[in-house]
């Protein structure tokens, strides 16, 4: 079985983030970079597959500089075979169909029976590029999985959907997965297996030879929210402070029916 | 020169961080109060993430890395729980490393190697209540018998002990030579006859690592559990604490480090006269000063890592960060509780068990006045 997985490298959320200088995107100087959190997921899923099937070969695919090559290194310690690097310095500011024309046009010819993906990430949250990698591949994708299991070709994943409701999906492969939190707890890589992760082939692209869409998107600015007012603190006895509440909630907001 | 971590290096350290923050992290308050040991924890998981072997070669069992990422993984599990940190360092750097700097072949193959996997847990026995800082007046006696050996005598303050199955201790095996010479290295294998554990020690700090009293009475070994030369078991053990001495820096590193990011955080949050504390210049001096400090240890405890792994002289090197980097971990321990205020002072906040657990870097593996002897007669010899 041929697996891909695709992961991108993303600030760690506990950085302090600022605009940067253009407006347009956050300023990536001074921040720790790692992986993103639902890639981690799809790596752990990968590497689960292979070890169920007794079998197959793992891509890992990263679309940035040089330095998410660091990030791939963990995925290739984690247990992927091999890296394909496709280097691009602009990456943040693509849109999401342009890195999915990137993936889809490496993907293309490779056969890759399974292709996993995070849900979204962590820093774009645009939670796009893996259905529209899937679409433009032509085959199915399933959202936002918690669970996946193999048999045979087929693959049953069970998707998280609104309101705490879950839905089981049948799929034949080749077809691509958005993995979320709860679908497993990713391994830690261990010291011998980063060691021998240096081994790993990890080949490098211009991201020229793969972008295939131009973008039609442009964004004009990124600001952090403007700061709402303060809290309210309401202060008195208990059973005030009861009836106080429940005013307020009815008559400012719909938690309560009046 | 280059200041700059390896990728390798660099993922080591992320991957010790998290599984550090989310595995040992949650119980090292409560390990400390109940001053227990948890080996599924503070042990066996190093051994699934490879850290019990990480400079050994792989033919051994190892990891085959540096000693920069050796200290590192040290710092980072301290930087969360010293009694973890000096469990991997006292069962690596004292435990297994003298196997593989003097073991032969066969010993490697039946010690070095399932105290790499983690499998086994090494440690240490070479103080005694007549020998501390003076290594040399060992009283325990190793007399030759046939082809084994007889070992009696007592080993006191053994980090590890009584957890641990494979113990080097020293012991005199020439009654007439003076001081040092005269002193023989052993393999010992708990469960071995006449080989015992007296008291567990009740301490100020590290309440999580097991510090045991060894016994042995009428121990019979076999001559195959030399370690070295006859004779020569003086200079195992100050080859050995050379590299200790590396494990020790890096846990103090990392306490201290783990204080300081404790004090930062609080000094950002906490509000007295209308301001956070880090607001005063005061305190922010403090917070500078300690990061300065921590800084410069942490460049001497990877140098000294740095010249062991390089195959250069480090003896001195490995003095100078464990008594810069343990002195730092006082220091900025102190202040932090200080910074903490009474909060600090109270078991609700890490930073009293950091301050506890810093004072024992300035004790072991050769007290503080010990580097100084160190680094003093390395210059004027
Ligand atoms: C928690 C813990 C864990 C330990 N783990 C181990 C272990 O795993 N294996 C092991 O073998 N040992 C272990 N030790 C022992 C430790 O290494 C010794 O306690 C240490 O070397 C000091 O020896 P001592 O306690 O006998 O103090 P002493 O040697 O009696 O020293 C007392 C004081 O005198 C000072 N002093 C001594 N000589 C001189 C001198 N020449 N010049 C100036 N000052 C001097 C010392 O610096 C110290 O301040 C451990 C100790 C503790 C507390």
């Amino acid at each position: 079985m041929k697996i891909l997985v695709c992961i991108k490298q993303v600030p760690d959320m506990e950085s302090k983030f600022k605009v940067d200088a253009a407006g347009t995107w956050y300023d990536t100087s001074d921040l720790a970079w790692r992986m993103n959190e639902y890639d981690e997921y799809a790596v752990e899923q990968a590497v689960r597959l292979k070890e169920q099937l007794g079998q197959g070969d793992i891509t890992v695919l990263s679309i940035g500089s040089d330095k998410v090559k660091e990030t791939m290194k963990k995925a290739l310690a984690m247990g992927c075979d091999r890296g394909l690097h496709v280097s691009d310095d602009q990456a943040a500011g693509k849109e999401p169909l342009q890195i999915a024309s990137v993936i889809a046009a490496f993907a293309q010819d490779k056969g890759f029976d399974v292709i996993f993906t995070g849900m979204q990430s962590q820093d774009r949250g645009s939670g796009q590029v893996g259905v529209l990698t899937a679409e433009i591949l032509g085959m199915p994708s399933v959202t936002t999985i918690v669970d996946f299991s193999c048999d045979g070709g087929v693959v049953s994943a069970k998707r998280e959907l609104e309101g705490g409701v879950k839905a089981r999906v049948k799929v034949n492969t080749p077809a691509l997965f958005t993995c979320q939190l709860g679908l497993n707890k990713p391994r830690y890589p261990t010291l011998p297996n980063i060691m021998k992760a240096k081994k790993k082939e990890l080949l490098s692209v211009p991201v020229a030879e793969l972008l295939r869409a131009d973008a039609r998107q442009q964004t004009t600015k990124l600001y952090f929210p403007e700061k709402k007012g303060g809290g309210i603190v309401l202060e008195g006895d208990v059973g005030e402070l009861a009836d106080r509440l429940v005013q307020i909630l009815q008559e400012k907001t719909t938690v309560l029916s009046r | 020169m280059r200041f700059e971590l390896s990728e390798e290096q660099r993922l080591i350290r992320e991957t010790v961080r998290d599984f550090a923050e989310t595995e040992i992290a949650p119980s090292a308050a409560q390990r400390d109060e109940e001053e227990r040991f948890d080996r599924g924890l503070m042990f066996d998981s190093l051994a699934e993430l490879g850290l019990t072997g990480i400079v050994f070669p792989e033919q051994y069992g190892g990891a085959g890395a540096d000693y920069i990422s050796y200290a590192i993984a040290v710092e980072e599990l301290s930087r969360v729980c010293a009694s973890t940190g000096v469990t991997l360092s006292a069962h690596l750097s004292l435990g297994a490393n003298p196997i593989y700097l003097f073991g032969t072949e066969e010993q490697k193959q039946e010690f070095l190697i399932p105290l790499a996997t983690g499998e086994k847990m090494g440690a240490f026995g070479l103080t005694e209540p007549s020998a501390g800082s003076d290594a040399g007046s060992t009283r325990t006696t190793g007399v030759r018998d046939g082809n084994g050996w007889i070992l009696n005598g007592t080993k006191i303050f053994i980090t590890n002990g009584g957890e641990a199955e494979t113990y080097v201790v020293f012991a005199r095996t020439d009654k007439d030579a003076t001081k040092h010479h005269g002193i023989s290295a052993f393999i010992v294998s708990k469960g071995t006859d006449g080989f015992s554990f007296g008291k567990k020690e009740k301490k100020l700090g590290i309440r999580s690592s097991p510090t045991m009293e060894i016994v042995f009475e009428n121990c019979r070994i076999p001559g195959t559990n030399l370690l070295g030369e006859e004779g020569e078991g003086f200079k195992v053990a100050m080859k050995t604490l050379d590299g200790g001495r590396i494990g020790i820096a890096a846990q103090a590193l990392g306490i201290a480090q783990g204080a300081l990011e404790q004090a930062v955080a609080y000094a950002k949050e906490r509000k007295q006269f209308d301001k956070p504390l880090a607001a005063f210049q005061g305190i922010s001096f403090q917070l500078a000063d300690m990061a300065t400090q921590i800084e410069a240890s942490r460049l001497l405890v990877y140098n000294a890592a740095y010249r062991a792994s390089a195959g250069l002289p480090y003896s001195q090197a490995s003095a100078m960060a464990k008594l810069m980097a343990s002195e730092t971990a006082m220091k900025v321990t102190t202040q932090a509780v200080q910074i903490l205020g009474g909060y600090g002072y109270t078991r609700e906040f890490p930073v009293e068990r950091m301050m506890r657990d810093a004072k024992i870097t300035e004790i072991y593996e050769g007290t503080s006045e010990i580097q100084r002897l160190v680094i003093g007669a390395s210059l004027t010899r």
